[in-house]
């Protein structure tokens, strides 16, 4: 895997952008070079941290779909398990799977926080390049599993989570059990299930047997989902 | 035998894994380890007898994970049934001699305010834990694997004030030597010491080889026993499976690297077993051992950074004070807390090392409002603060829920004072400042100085706080009134540093009242002052001329190595830059050419917060503050609020708009000296309970106070009642209401209804990244609004505006 603070020092300031609402739009001169010094900010603030796991999946004919130890783990049992519609379809014909959290570290969360009380301008700009940075970091991680996953035979379908479609929020307890998220890499929730530090991501990721992987950026960039019947909705 | 005639004085032995070894016997993934302490009692049992065979001193009940918010029901017969087979282990083995510790581990939850467990909650659930396992018979209490010093912090309270064990503390330090919330070994060990840990350490994360250059710090800088519990190496993934792999010969063999640093206690954590500790107590017990040596180090911290006090002066910034600041008053009676934060945030980046705190006023309930002013700034800068108060509730409160170890002024010579505030200090630990008056007033004599700070140096000892924890304030008065003051003052400097080798502070700029360019004199003094060994100046670090004597006395001094902080301060540079803030530091530092010549308007549109202070201050020579308002500043807003709306302008460039017209704003406020501005409404604006984004919600807010409305914000995660009752108490007509997240608009749905059912004729408008006018409207919400402006137009709809 590459060194985190290289990938995200190279997020695209056009995902930035976006996040703010330009939707392909150039920003002046004064908000693109705000937008550098901001990454430059966020960049040197976050400790970026990764976790994931291969595991067993079991999708049950009544429609329950269960993510489990392997059988060669420490500790086995049922890691977590769910009835989400969209995740079935997105896990349709998988045989296995990848549990991943990743996270930019709280020291982005303290920049936002200081430029929400001195400038809310720079505060989204902040916020935007981090919810970039994440993203970029997130690929990254995503890339590294899916070398994992060739080396052992599988493809990769698109990754998923929990608040997309029908998936719920719930199941970021079983993230936090499974994957050791605050020991690991410090990302905690609240009692309402969000995320601390808040720019951090969970996602499943299916494993096929198909020798071919979904597009990284998932099936809205994808040439060939229209008519595929595992389209992420 | 109690435990503290043997720590710190001859090797102990701790215990090994206990989860990884739990797993290994069966333990399955989601069960709760501690529920075998009832489930399958032998099992641990027999855990703890081999841990006893190997020779551990000290061995763990099975309770790491026991609290009541993973044991509503049982918690009581969980940590009970521990100490009980631990007891019984001892008995089996025959080693009566050994410890049993009450383990206690992480809550799992993040404290607030960066998560939302409250400080004191946290307290209460470790001291249950604690009343359970010391009625039972526990030697001392073990916190472990503790990655945020905060909760470390309210768990070490806990147990100090629900039994008189000893309270050891280990911490897990990533690679990096950081706790997860930042924390070094530095900040740590000034805060665990200052809150009387008898021990402290380093556990899990790592294997002892990793571990060595944390170990080798924690032994340069605690002056208490240093315990050190690493894993079997680092986790390794073998085919998706965790395994740890250092064996117990290459892990004792280590073990002997780190006890020949220093260490007092040794043992092991994850993955490490019996025979890992058996060989480790074996090696290592043939080593000699070495006490710990006092350190007398002067030391303040916030959650993540140290600052050391001495040799090198450090500058205390003391614009967090309401003394003869009008506006600092107002903010604090509106409890405008945003503003207390930016007047921190612009001293740091001014150049302070510590932040003074001062939040006294008469008429507010300074206690409380001292809790929100240091939770809050620790929310958003690093530095260490200066809780500043005459009032022991408040100090008592400040110090309690400060996240590391604090400066607290103050102190001094007269008796009551010392029963008031050494008491705390002894307890919370912290660097006190003790200002060399007494009885008898202040001493016009350095001779009498000294000899007040002499009695404030014997209190702390009769407290148990360590002499390097005091600072002497020698005390500056204006020289206005005794023209021999300042040498006092430079005299008694001198005396404590040298003959006492002890640290001084001075509020610098008291030495000029009532004489006319007062920076003159206080840089001089200040200067002079360093010279006699000044520790801390407490300063406007937004004052150059102060700066300037500082960075100057560093580098003449020799205390700025190759001149490096001069010259970033200085290097091209021309002139001294004006004094006073022309922008606010951080803000956009957007800047052109032809900046200062643009007019107000354009500086607006431009989003350019310096030039559009200027333009102000230049349009007020001749013009009506009034007509500036309304011909120029509020059309420029609106011109960029519709270029939003039409999707020409986009939310950074409308923000910094905001901005520029709120510095505009500021400007005219000051000259109109009192006359406030109109304000067209006041509203609520709140983020519903469940939800911590606040982002949207703060967008809004400055956009409505650009429109000349007065916002009551309460924050994120906010409940239903607190808005309900506020908008009764303040008869509020329109609250504003945000939620991020699908699930918190449940939150929204309860505080609309809870408003409808107590105040029904105050009106809702609802926004959010999930909301929609549907999901408005199926709430019940008056108002969806999609962005920004919507809120502003809505707001003047019903304010008739």
């Amino acid at each position: 895997m590459r060194n985190a603070i290289d990938v995200i020092r190279e997020t695209d300031r056009k995902e930035v952008r976006r996040y703010l609402g330009y939707y392909g739009k150039k920003a002046d001169a004064a908000i693109e070079e705000q937008i550098g010094f901001c990454l430059e900010e966020m960049c040197t603030a976050a400790e970026p941290g990764a976790v994931f796991r291969r595991c067993g999946l079991v999708l049950c004919e009544d429609g329950r779909i269960q993510i489990t130890a392997l059988p060669e783990d420490r500790v086995q049992g049922i890691l977590m398990e769910t009835a989400s519609k969209s995740l079935a379809r997105n896990l349709q014909g998988c045989c296995g799977a990848y549990l991943m959290a990743v996270t930019l570290g709280q020291g982005p969360d303290l920049v936002v926080r200081r430029a929400a009380v001195l400038s809310p301008g720079k505060m989204v700009i902040c916020q935007a390049a981090g919810a970039a940075m994440t993203e970029a970091w997130c690929d990254e991680v995503n890339r590294e599993i899916r070398e994992e996953a060739s080396r052992l035979g599988f493809g990769c379908r698109p990754r998923f989570s929990p608040g997309y479609g029908d998936l719920p929020l719930t199941l970021q307890k079983d993230f936090e059990r499974a994957l050791e998220m605050k020991k690991e890499i410090g990302i905690s929730l609240t009692d309402s299930l969000l995320m601390v530090p808040t720019k951090s991501v969970t996602a499943i990721i299916g494993l096929t047997r198909e020798d071919t992987d979904c597009d990284l950026k998932g099936c809205e960039s994808c040439s060939s989902a229209e008519g595929c019947s595992y389209k992420r909705t | 035998m109690n435990l503290l005639d043997k720590l710190g004085k001859e090797w102990l032995f701790c215990d090994g894994g206990m989860g990884t070894i739990l797993q290994a016997k069966g333990l399955a993934g989601g069960e709760l380890p501690e529920t075998w302490n009832l489930k399958r009692p032998q099992d641990i049992l027999d855990l703890h007898c081999a841990y006893l065979e190997a020779g551990a001193d000290i061995f763990n009940t099975n309770t790491f994970g026991a609290n009541a918010l993973k044991y509503p029901d049982d918690l009581e017969e969980i940590v009970r049934s521990a100490v009980r087979l631990a007891k019984e282990a001892r008995v089996r083995t025959g080693r009566e001699d050994a410890f049993i510790a009450l383990d206690i581990g992480p809550t799992g939850k993040l404290l607030e305010p960066m998560g939302d467990l409250p400080f004191e909650r946290a307290v209460e659930l470790f001291g249950e834990v604690v009343r359970y396992g010391a009625s039972e018979g526990a030697d001392l209490v073990l916190i472990e694997t503790m990655s945020d010093g905060y909760e470390a912090k309210a768990a070490v309270l806990a147990a100090k004030e629900n039994c008189s064990l000893p309270v050891l503390v280990t911490t897990i330090f990533d690679s990096r030597g950081k706790l997860l919330t930042g924390g070094t070994v530095d900040s740590t060990v000034a805060m665990l010491e200052g809150l009387k840990a008898d021990a402290l350490g380093v556990n899990c994360g790592l294997g002892p080889e990793q571990m060595y250059p944390i170990v080798k710090r924690l032994t340069e800088t605690a002056s208490v026993p240093v315990i050190v519990n690493p894993n079997a190496g680092l986790p390794r993934s073998e085919n998706g499976r965790t395994v740890y792999d250092v064996g117990p010969e290459e892990f004792s063999d280590w073990m002997v690297k780190l006890a020949s640093l220093g260490i007092q206690v040794a043992g092991g954590c994850c993955g490490t077993t019996p025979e890992h500790i058996r060989r480790t107590i074996e090696k290592v017990s043939k080593l000699p051992f070495k006490r710990p040596v006092p350190k007398k180090r002067t030391i303040v911290t916030s959650f993540s950074r140290a600052v050391e006090i001495g040799p090198k002066p450090v500058i205390i910034g003391e614009r967090i004070n309401p003394t003869g600041k009008k506006k600092f008053k107002e903010a604090l009676r509106r409890k405008d807390i945003e503003y207390i934060l930016s007047e921190g945030l612009r001293q740091e980046d001014a150049g302070a090392h510590i932040l003074d705190v001062n939040v006294g006023l008469p008429e507010i309930d300074e206690p409380e409002m001292m809790e929100s002013v240091v939770t809050k700034l620790q929310s958003v800068t690093d530095l260490p603060l200066q809780i500043d108060t005459s009032d022991p509730a408040a100090m008592e409160r400040g110090m309690r829920l400060y996240n590391g170890k604090p400066m607290v002024n103050s102190v001094n010579g007269k008796r009551e004072s010392i029963e008031a505030v050494m008491p705390l200090v002894a307890k919370y630990g912290g660097v006190l400042v003790g200002l060399a008056l007494d009885e008898e007033g202040i001493p016009d004599t350095a001779e009498g100085r000294i000899r007040a700070a002499e009695k404030i140096y014997a209190a702390a000892e009769e407290y148990g706080i360590p002499r390097e924890d005091i600072v002497i304030d020698g005390l500056a008065m204006t020289i206005s009134s005794d023209t021999g003051s300042a040498v006092t003052t430079l005299e008694t400097l001198r005396r404590i540093r040298d003959d006492f080798g002890g640290h001084t502070i001075l509020g610098v700029s008291n030495i000029s009242f009532g004489l006319p360019r007062r920076e003159i004199i206080n840089s001089h003094f200040l200067t002079m002052a360093m010279t006699q060994g000044l520790s801390c100046a407490i300063i406007n670090p937004g004052n150059e001329a102060m700066m300037q004597s500082y960075r100057a006395f560093l580098a003449l001094q020799g205390m700025d190595e190759n001149c490096m902080g001069y010259i970033e301060a200085y290097a091209g540079t021309s002139a001294p830059a004006p004094s006073g803030r022309t922008s606010a530091p951080g803000a956009p530092a957007v800047k052109s050419a032809g900046e200062g010549a643009m007019g107000l308007s354009e500086s607006i549109e431009r989003g350019m917060t310096g030039s559009a202070e200027a333009a102000t201050r230049a349009a007020l020579q001749g013009r009506d503050p009034l007509d500036i308002i309304n011909e120029d500043l509020i059309p420029a807003l609106d011109r960029v609020g519709q270029g939003f709306e039409k999707g020409t302008v986009f939310l950074p460039q409308l923000l910094m708009s905001a901005e520029a017209a709120k510095a505009a704003f500021e400007v005219i406020k000051e000259s109109m000296a009192g006359t406030a501005r109109e304000v067209k409404g006041r509203i609520i604006l709140a983020t519903v309970r469940g939800d911590i984004h606040d982002i949207g919600k703060n967008i809004v807010k400055v956009m409505l106070e650009n429109y000349g409305y007065d916002i009551i914000d309460l924050g994120k995660d906010v409940a239903p009642e607190t808005i309900v009752e506020t908008a009764i108490r303040e008869n509020i007509r329109l609250v504003g209401l945000s939620a991020l997240m699908t699930t918190t608009v449940v939150s929204m749905e309860e505080t609309i209804k809870l408003l409808r059912e107590k105040k029904p004729d105050t009106l809702v408008v609802v926004g959010g990244a999930v909301m929609t006018q549907e999901y408005a409207d199926a709430i019940g919400a008056d108002c969806y609004a999609k962005d920004a402006m919507a809120s502003v137009r809505y707001a003047d709809s019903v304010f008739g505006a």
